[in-house]
């Protein structure tokens, strides 16, 4: 897989996306306003605001890996610093958006869940509150005012953490799906020119192109002059997946092999007929132990008991 | 667990068309459909899924339990936006298609559900709808 966390996707928005994210948000130019004015309360002490987020998270016990690998806690606290800094800062166009998905897949690569992240994330703001309302000591609407502007600022943070926090999270499922496709189609040598070559779960077209190319490769391999193919464990099979089962059952042909397919479950075999998939060209046996009696018989082989039994 | 009345799956890759199959057979379970229909069900929503990956990249399924004069059925939609059919009638024929395909996607689903309909045009993209009763 490649490092995706250099380049996560909420950092690859377009000028218009950013900008409607905004718009969203209900940033105004008043906001962006009151936000400039409160460049003290948060740069003059990003420190402690920061020192809020990464203590709770320690505190809590959500930090996942980050303060057992000090390389990313410190990458993380320089990130939470900039963060300050930028929150003031009037610019958040995409350089902005990107530092804070720079931050999320940080958080990502941590196994920092969402739970932890918000919790610390509450501390920080509540920080910057306390900062803003020292602001106006006097004046509670005044205060107000700013903490809502900002907030929609903070909030707006959080929705570009979670966009990066879910993307990491399909990533990693995705990833997990091709791992499972890897090991799924064995093909077995049960004796001389025998294979078996059990199919259990789901055939998707992947999979399916995956198989033809592991079968005929065993059958050169190995030479193979029999296959059972045995799909007792497949629950659907619908047009596309039984014409590759056809078309690899031909090319295995022209290898010198016989497929023989077992399994075949009866509502498998009513929907491929009422589909109109026609299978005359596949020899399929009832269950696995007939492929194999078949089997053996094509190859001239006799399976005898010695002895009284 | 009470399945919810209508399930949207997106159409967007492979994996999705396994996962429609899947909520199909909940949904036509929660439906009172069983047996062999849940397999019947399961392939015809794997033929208008894989079409509409295959012609218009995505879409969307949409599966719902519907009851008219005390019976139920799963309603399967499946839409999309792509270049829709040109000529209809000629694409539920049996061994028709303009990919690769053995050209029984359309018209094998057709036969596995109780009861289909498909609006399209050139330009205007597909809609399919498909039901199946509970005997």
């Amino acid at each position: 897989m490649t490092d995706g966390y250099n380049t996560p996707p909420a950092a690859q928005l377009t000028d218009a996306e950013v900008e409607r994210r905004r718009r969203v948000f209900g940033l105004t130019a008043e906001d962006l306003a009151r936000i400039a004015e409160l460049r003290s309360a948060v740069v003059d002490h990003r420190a402690e605001h920061t020192a809020a987020f990464f203590d709770h998270l320690a505190r809590v016990d959500e930090g996942g890996d980050l303060f057992r690998r000090p390389e990313l806690l410190d990458e993380a606290r320089r990130l939470k610093e900039e963060h300050m800094v930028s929150l003031v800062s009037g610019d958040y166009g995409r350089a902005y958006i990107e530092q804070r998905a720079r931050l999320g897949a940080l958080f990502g690569r941590a196994r920092i869940d969402m739970r932890g992240f918000l919790s610390a994330f509450q501390m920080l703001i509540g920080s910057i509150v306390r900062r803003v309302a020292e602001l106006h000591p006097t004046d509670t609407v005044a205060a107000m005012d700013r903490v809502v502007s900002i907030r929609k600022l903070l909030f707006l943070d959080i929705s570009i953490i979670q966009d990066v926090m879910i993307a990491e999270r399909e990533q990693m499922i995705l990833n997990q799906q091709e791992a499972i496709r890897e090991l799924s189609t064995p093909t077995l040598q049960l004796r001389d020119r025998l294979l078996i070559l059990p199919i259990i779960g789901l055939l998707d077209s992947f999979r399916a192109k995956q198989l033809t190319e592991n079968l005929l490769r065993s059958i050169r391999d190995r030479r193979a002059k029999v296959v059972v193919m045995d799909i007792t464990g497949v629950a659907t099979v619908d047009s596309k997946v039984a014409n590759h089962l056809i078309q690899t059952v031909a090319a295995a042909r022209l290898m010198g092999a016989q497929v023989i397919i077992t399994g075949l479950a009866a509502e498998v075999a009513q929907s491929l007929v009422t589909l109109g998939v026609d299978l005359t060209d596949l020899n399929t046996v009832g269950d696995l132990q007939g492929g194999l009696e078949e089997a053996e018989r094509l190859l001239g082989l006799e399976t005898r008991r010695i002895g009284s039994a | 667990m009470p399945a919810p009345e209508a399930v949207r799956v997106a159409i967007q890759r492979d994996a999705d068309i396994v996962a429609a199959r899947q909520r199909g057979r909940e949904m036509a379970t929660a439906a009172g459909i069983s047996g062999s229909d849940l397999t019947l069900i399961a392939t015809a929503i794997s033929e208008v899924a894989r079409n509409i990956l295959a012609y218009a990249r995505e879409g969307e399924i949409l599966l719902s339990v519907e009851s008219r004069d005390g019976r139920c059925c799963l309603q399967v939609i499946a839409a999309d936006e792509g270049p829709g059919i040109a000529d209809v009638e000629l694409a539920m024929r049996d061994g028709y298609s303009t990919g690769k395909s053995l050209g029984l996607g359309l018209p094998g689903a057709r036969r596995l559900m109780d009861e289909f309909d498909i609006v399209s045009a050139a330009g205007a993209g597909t809609r399919i709808t498909m039901r199946k009763w509970a005997r």
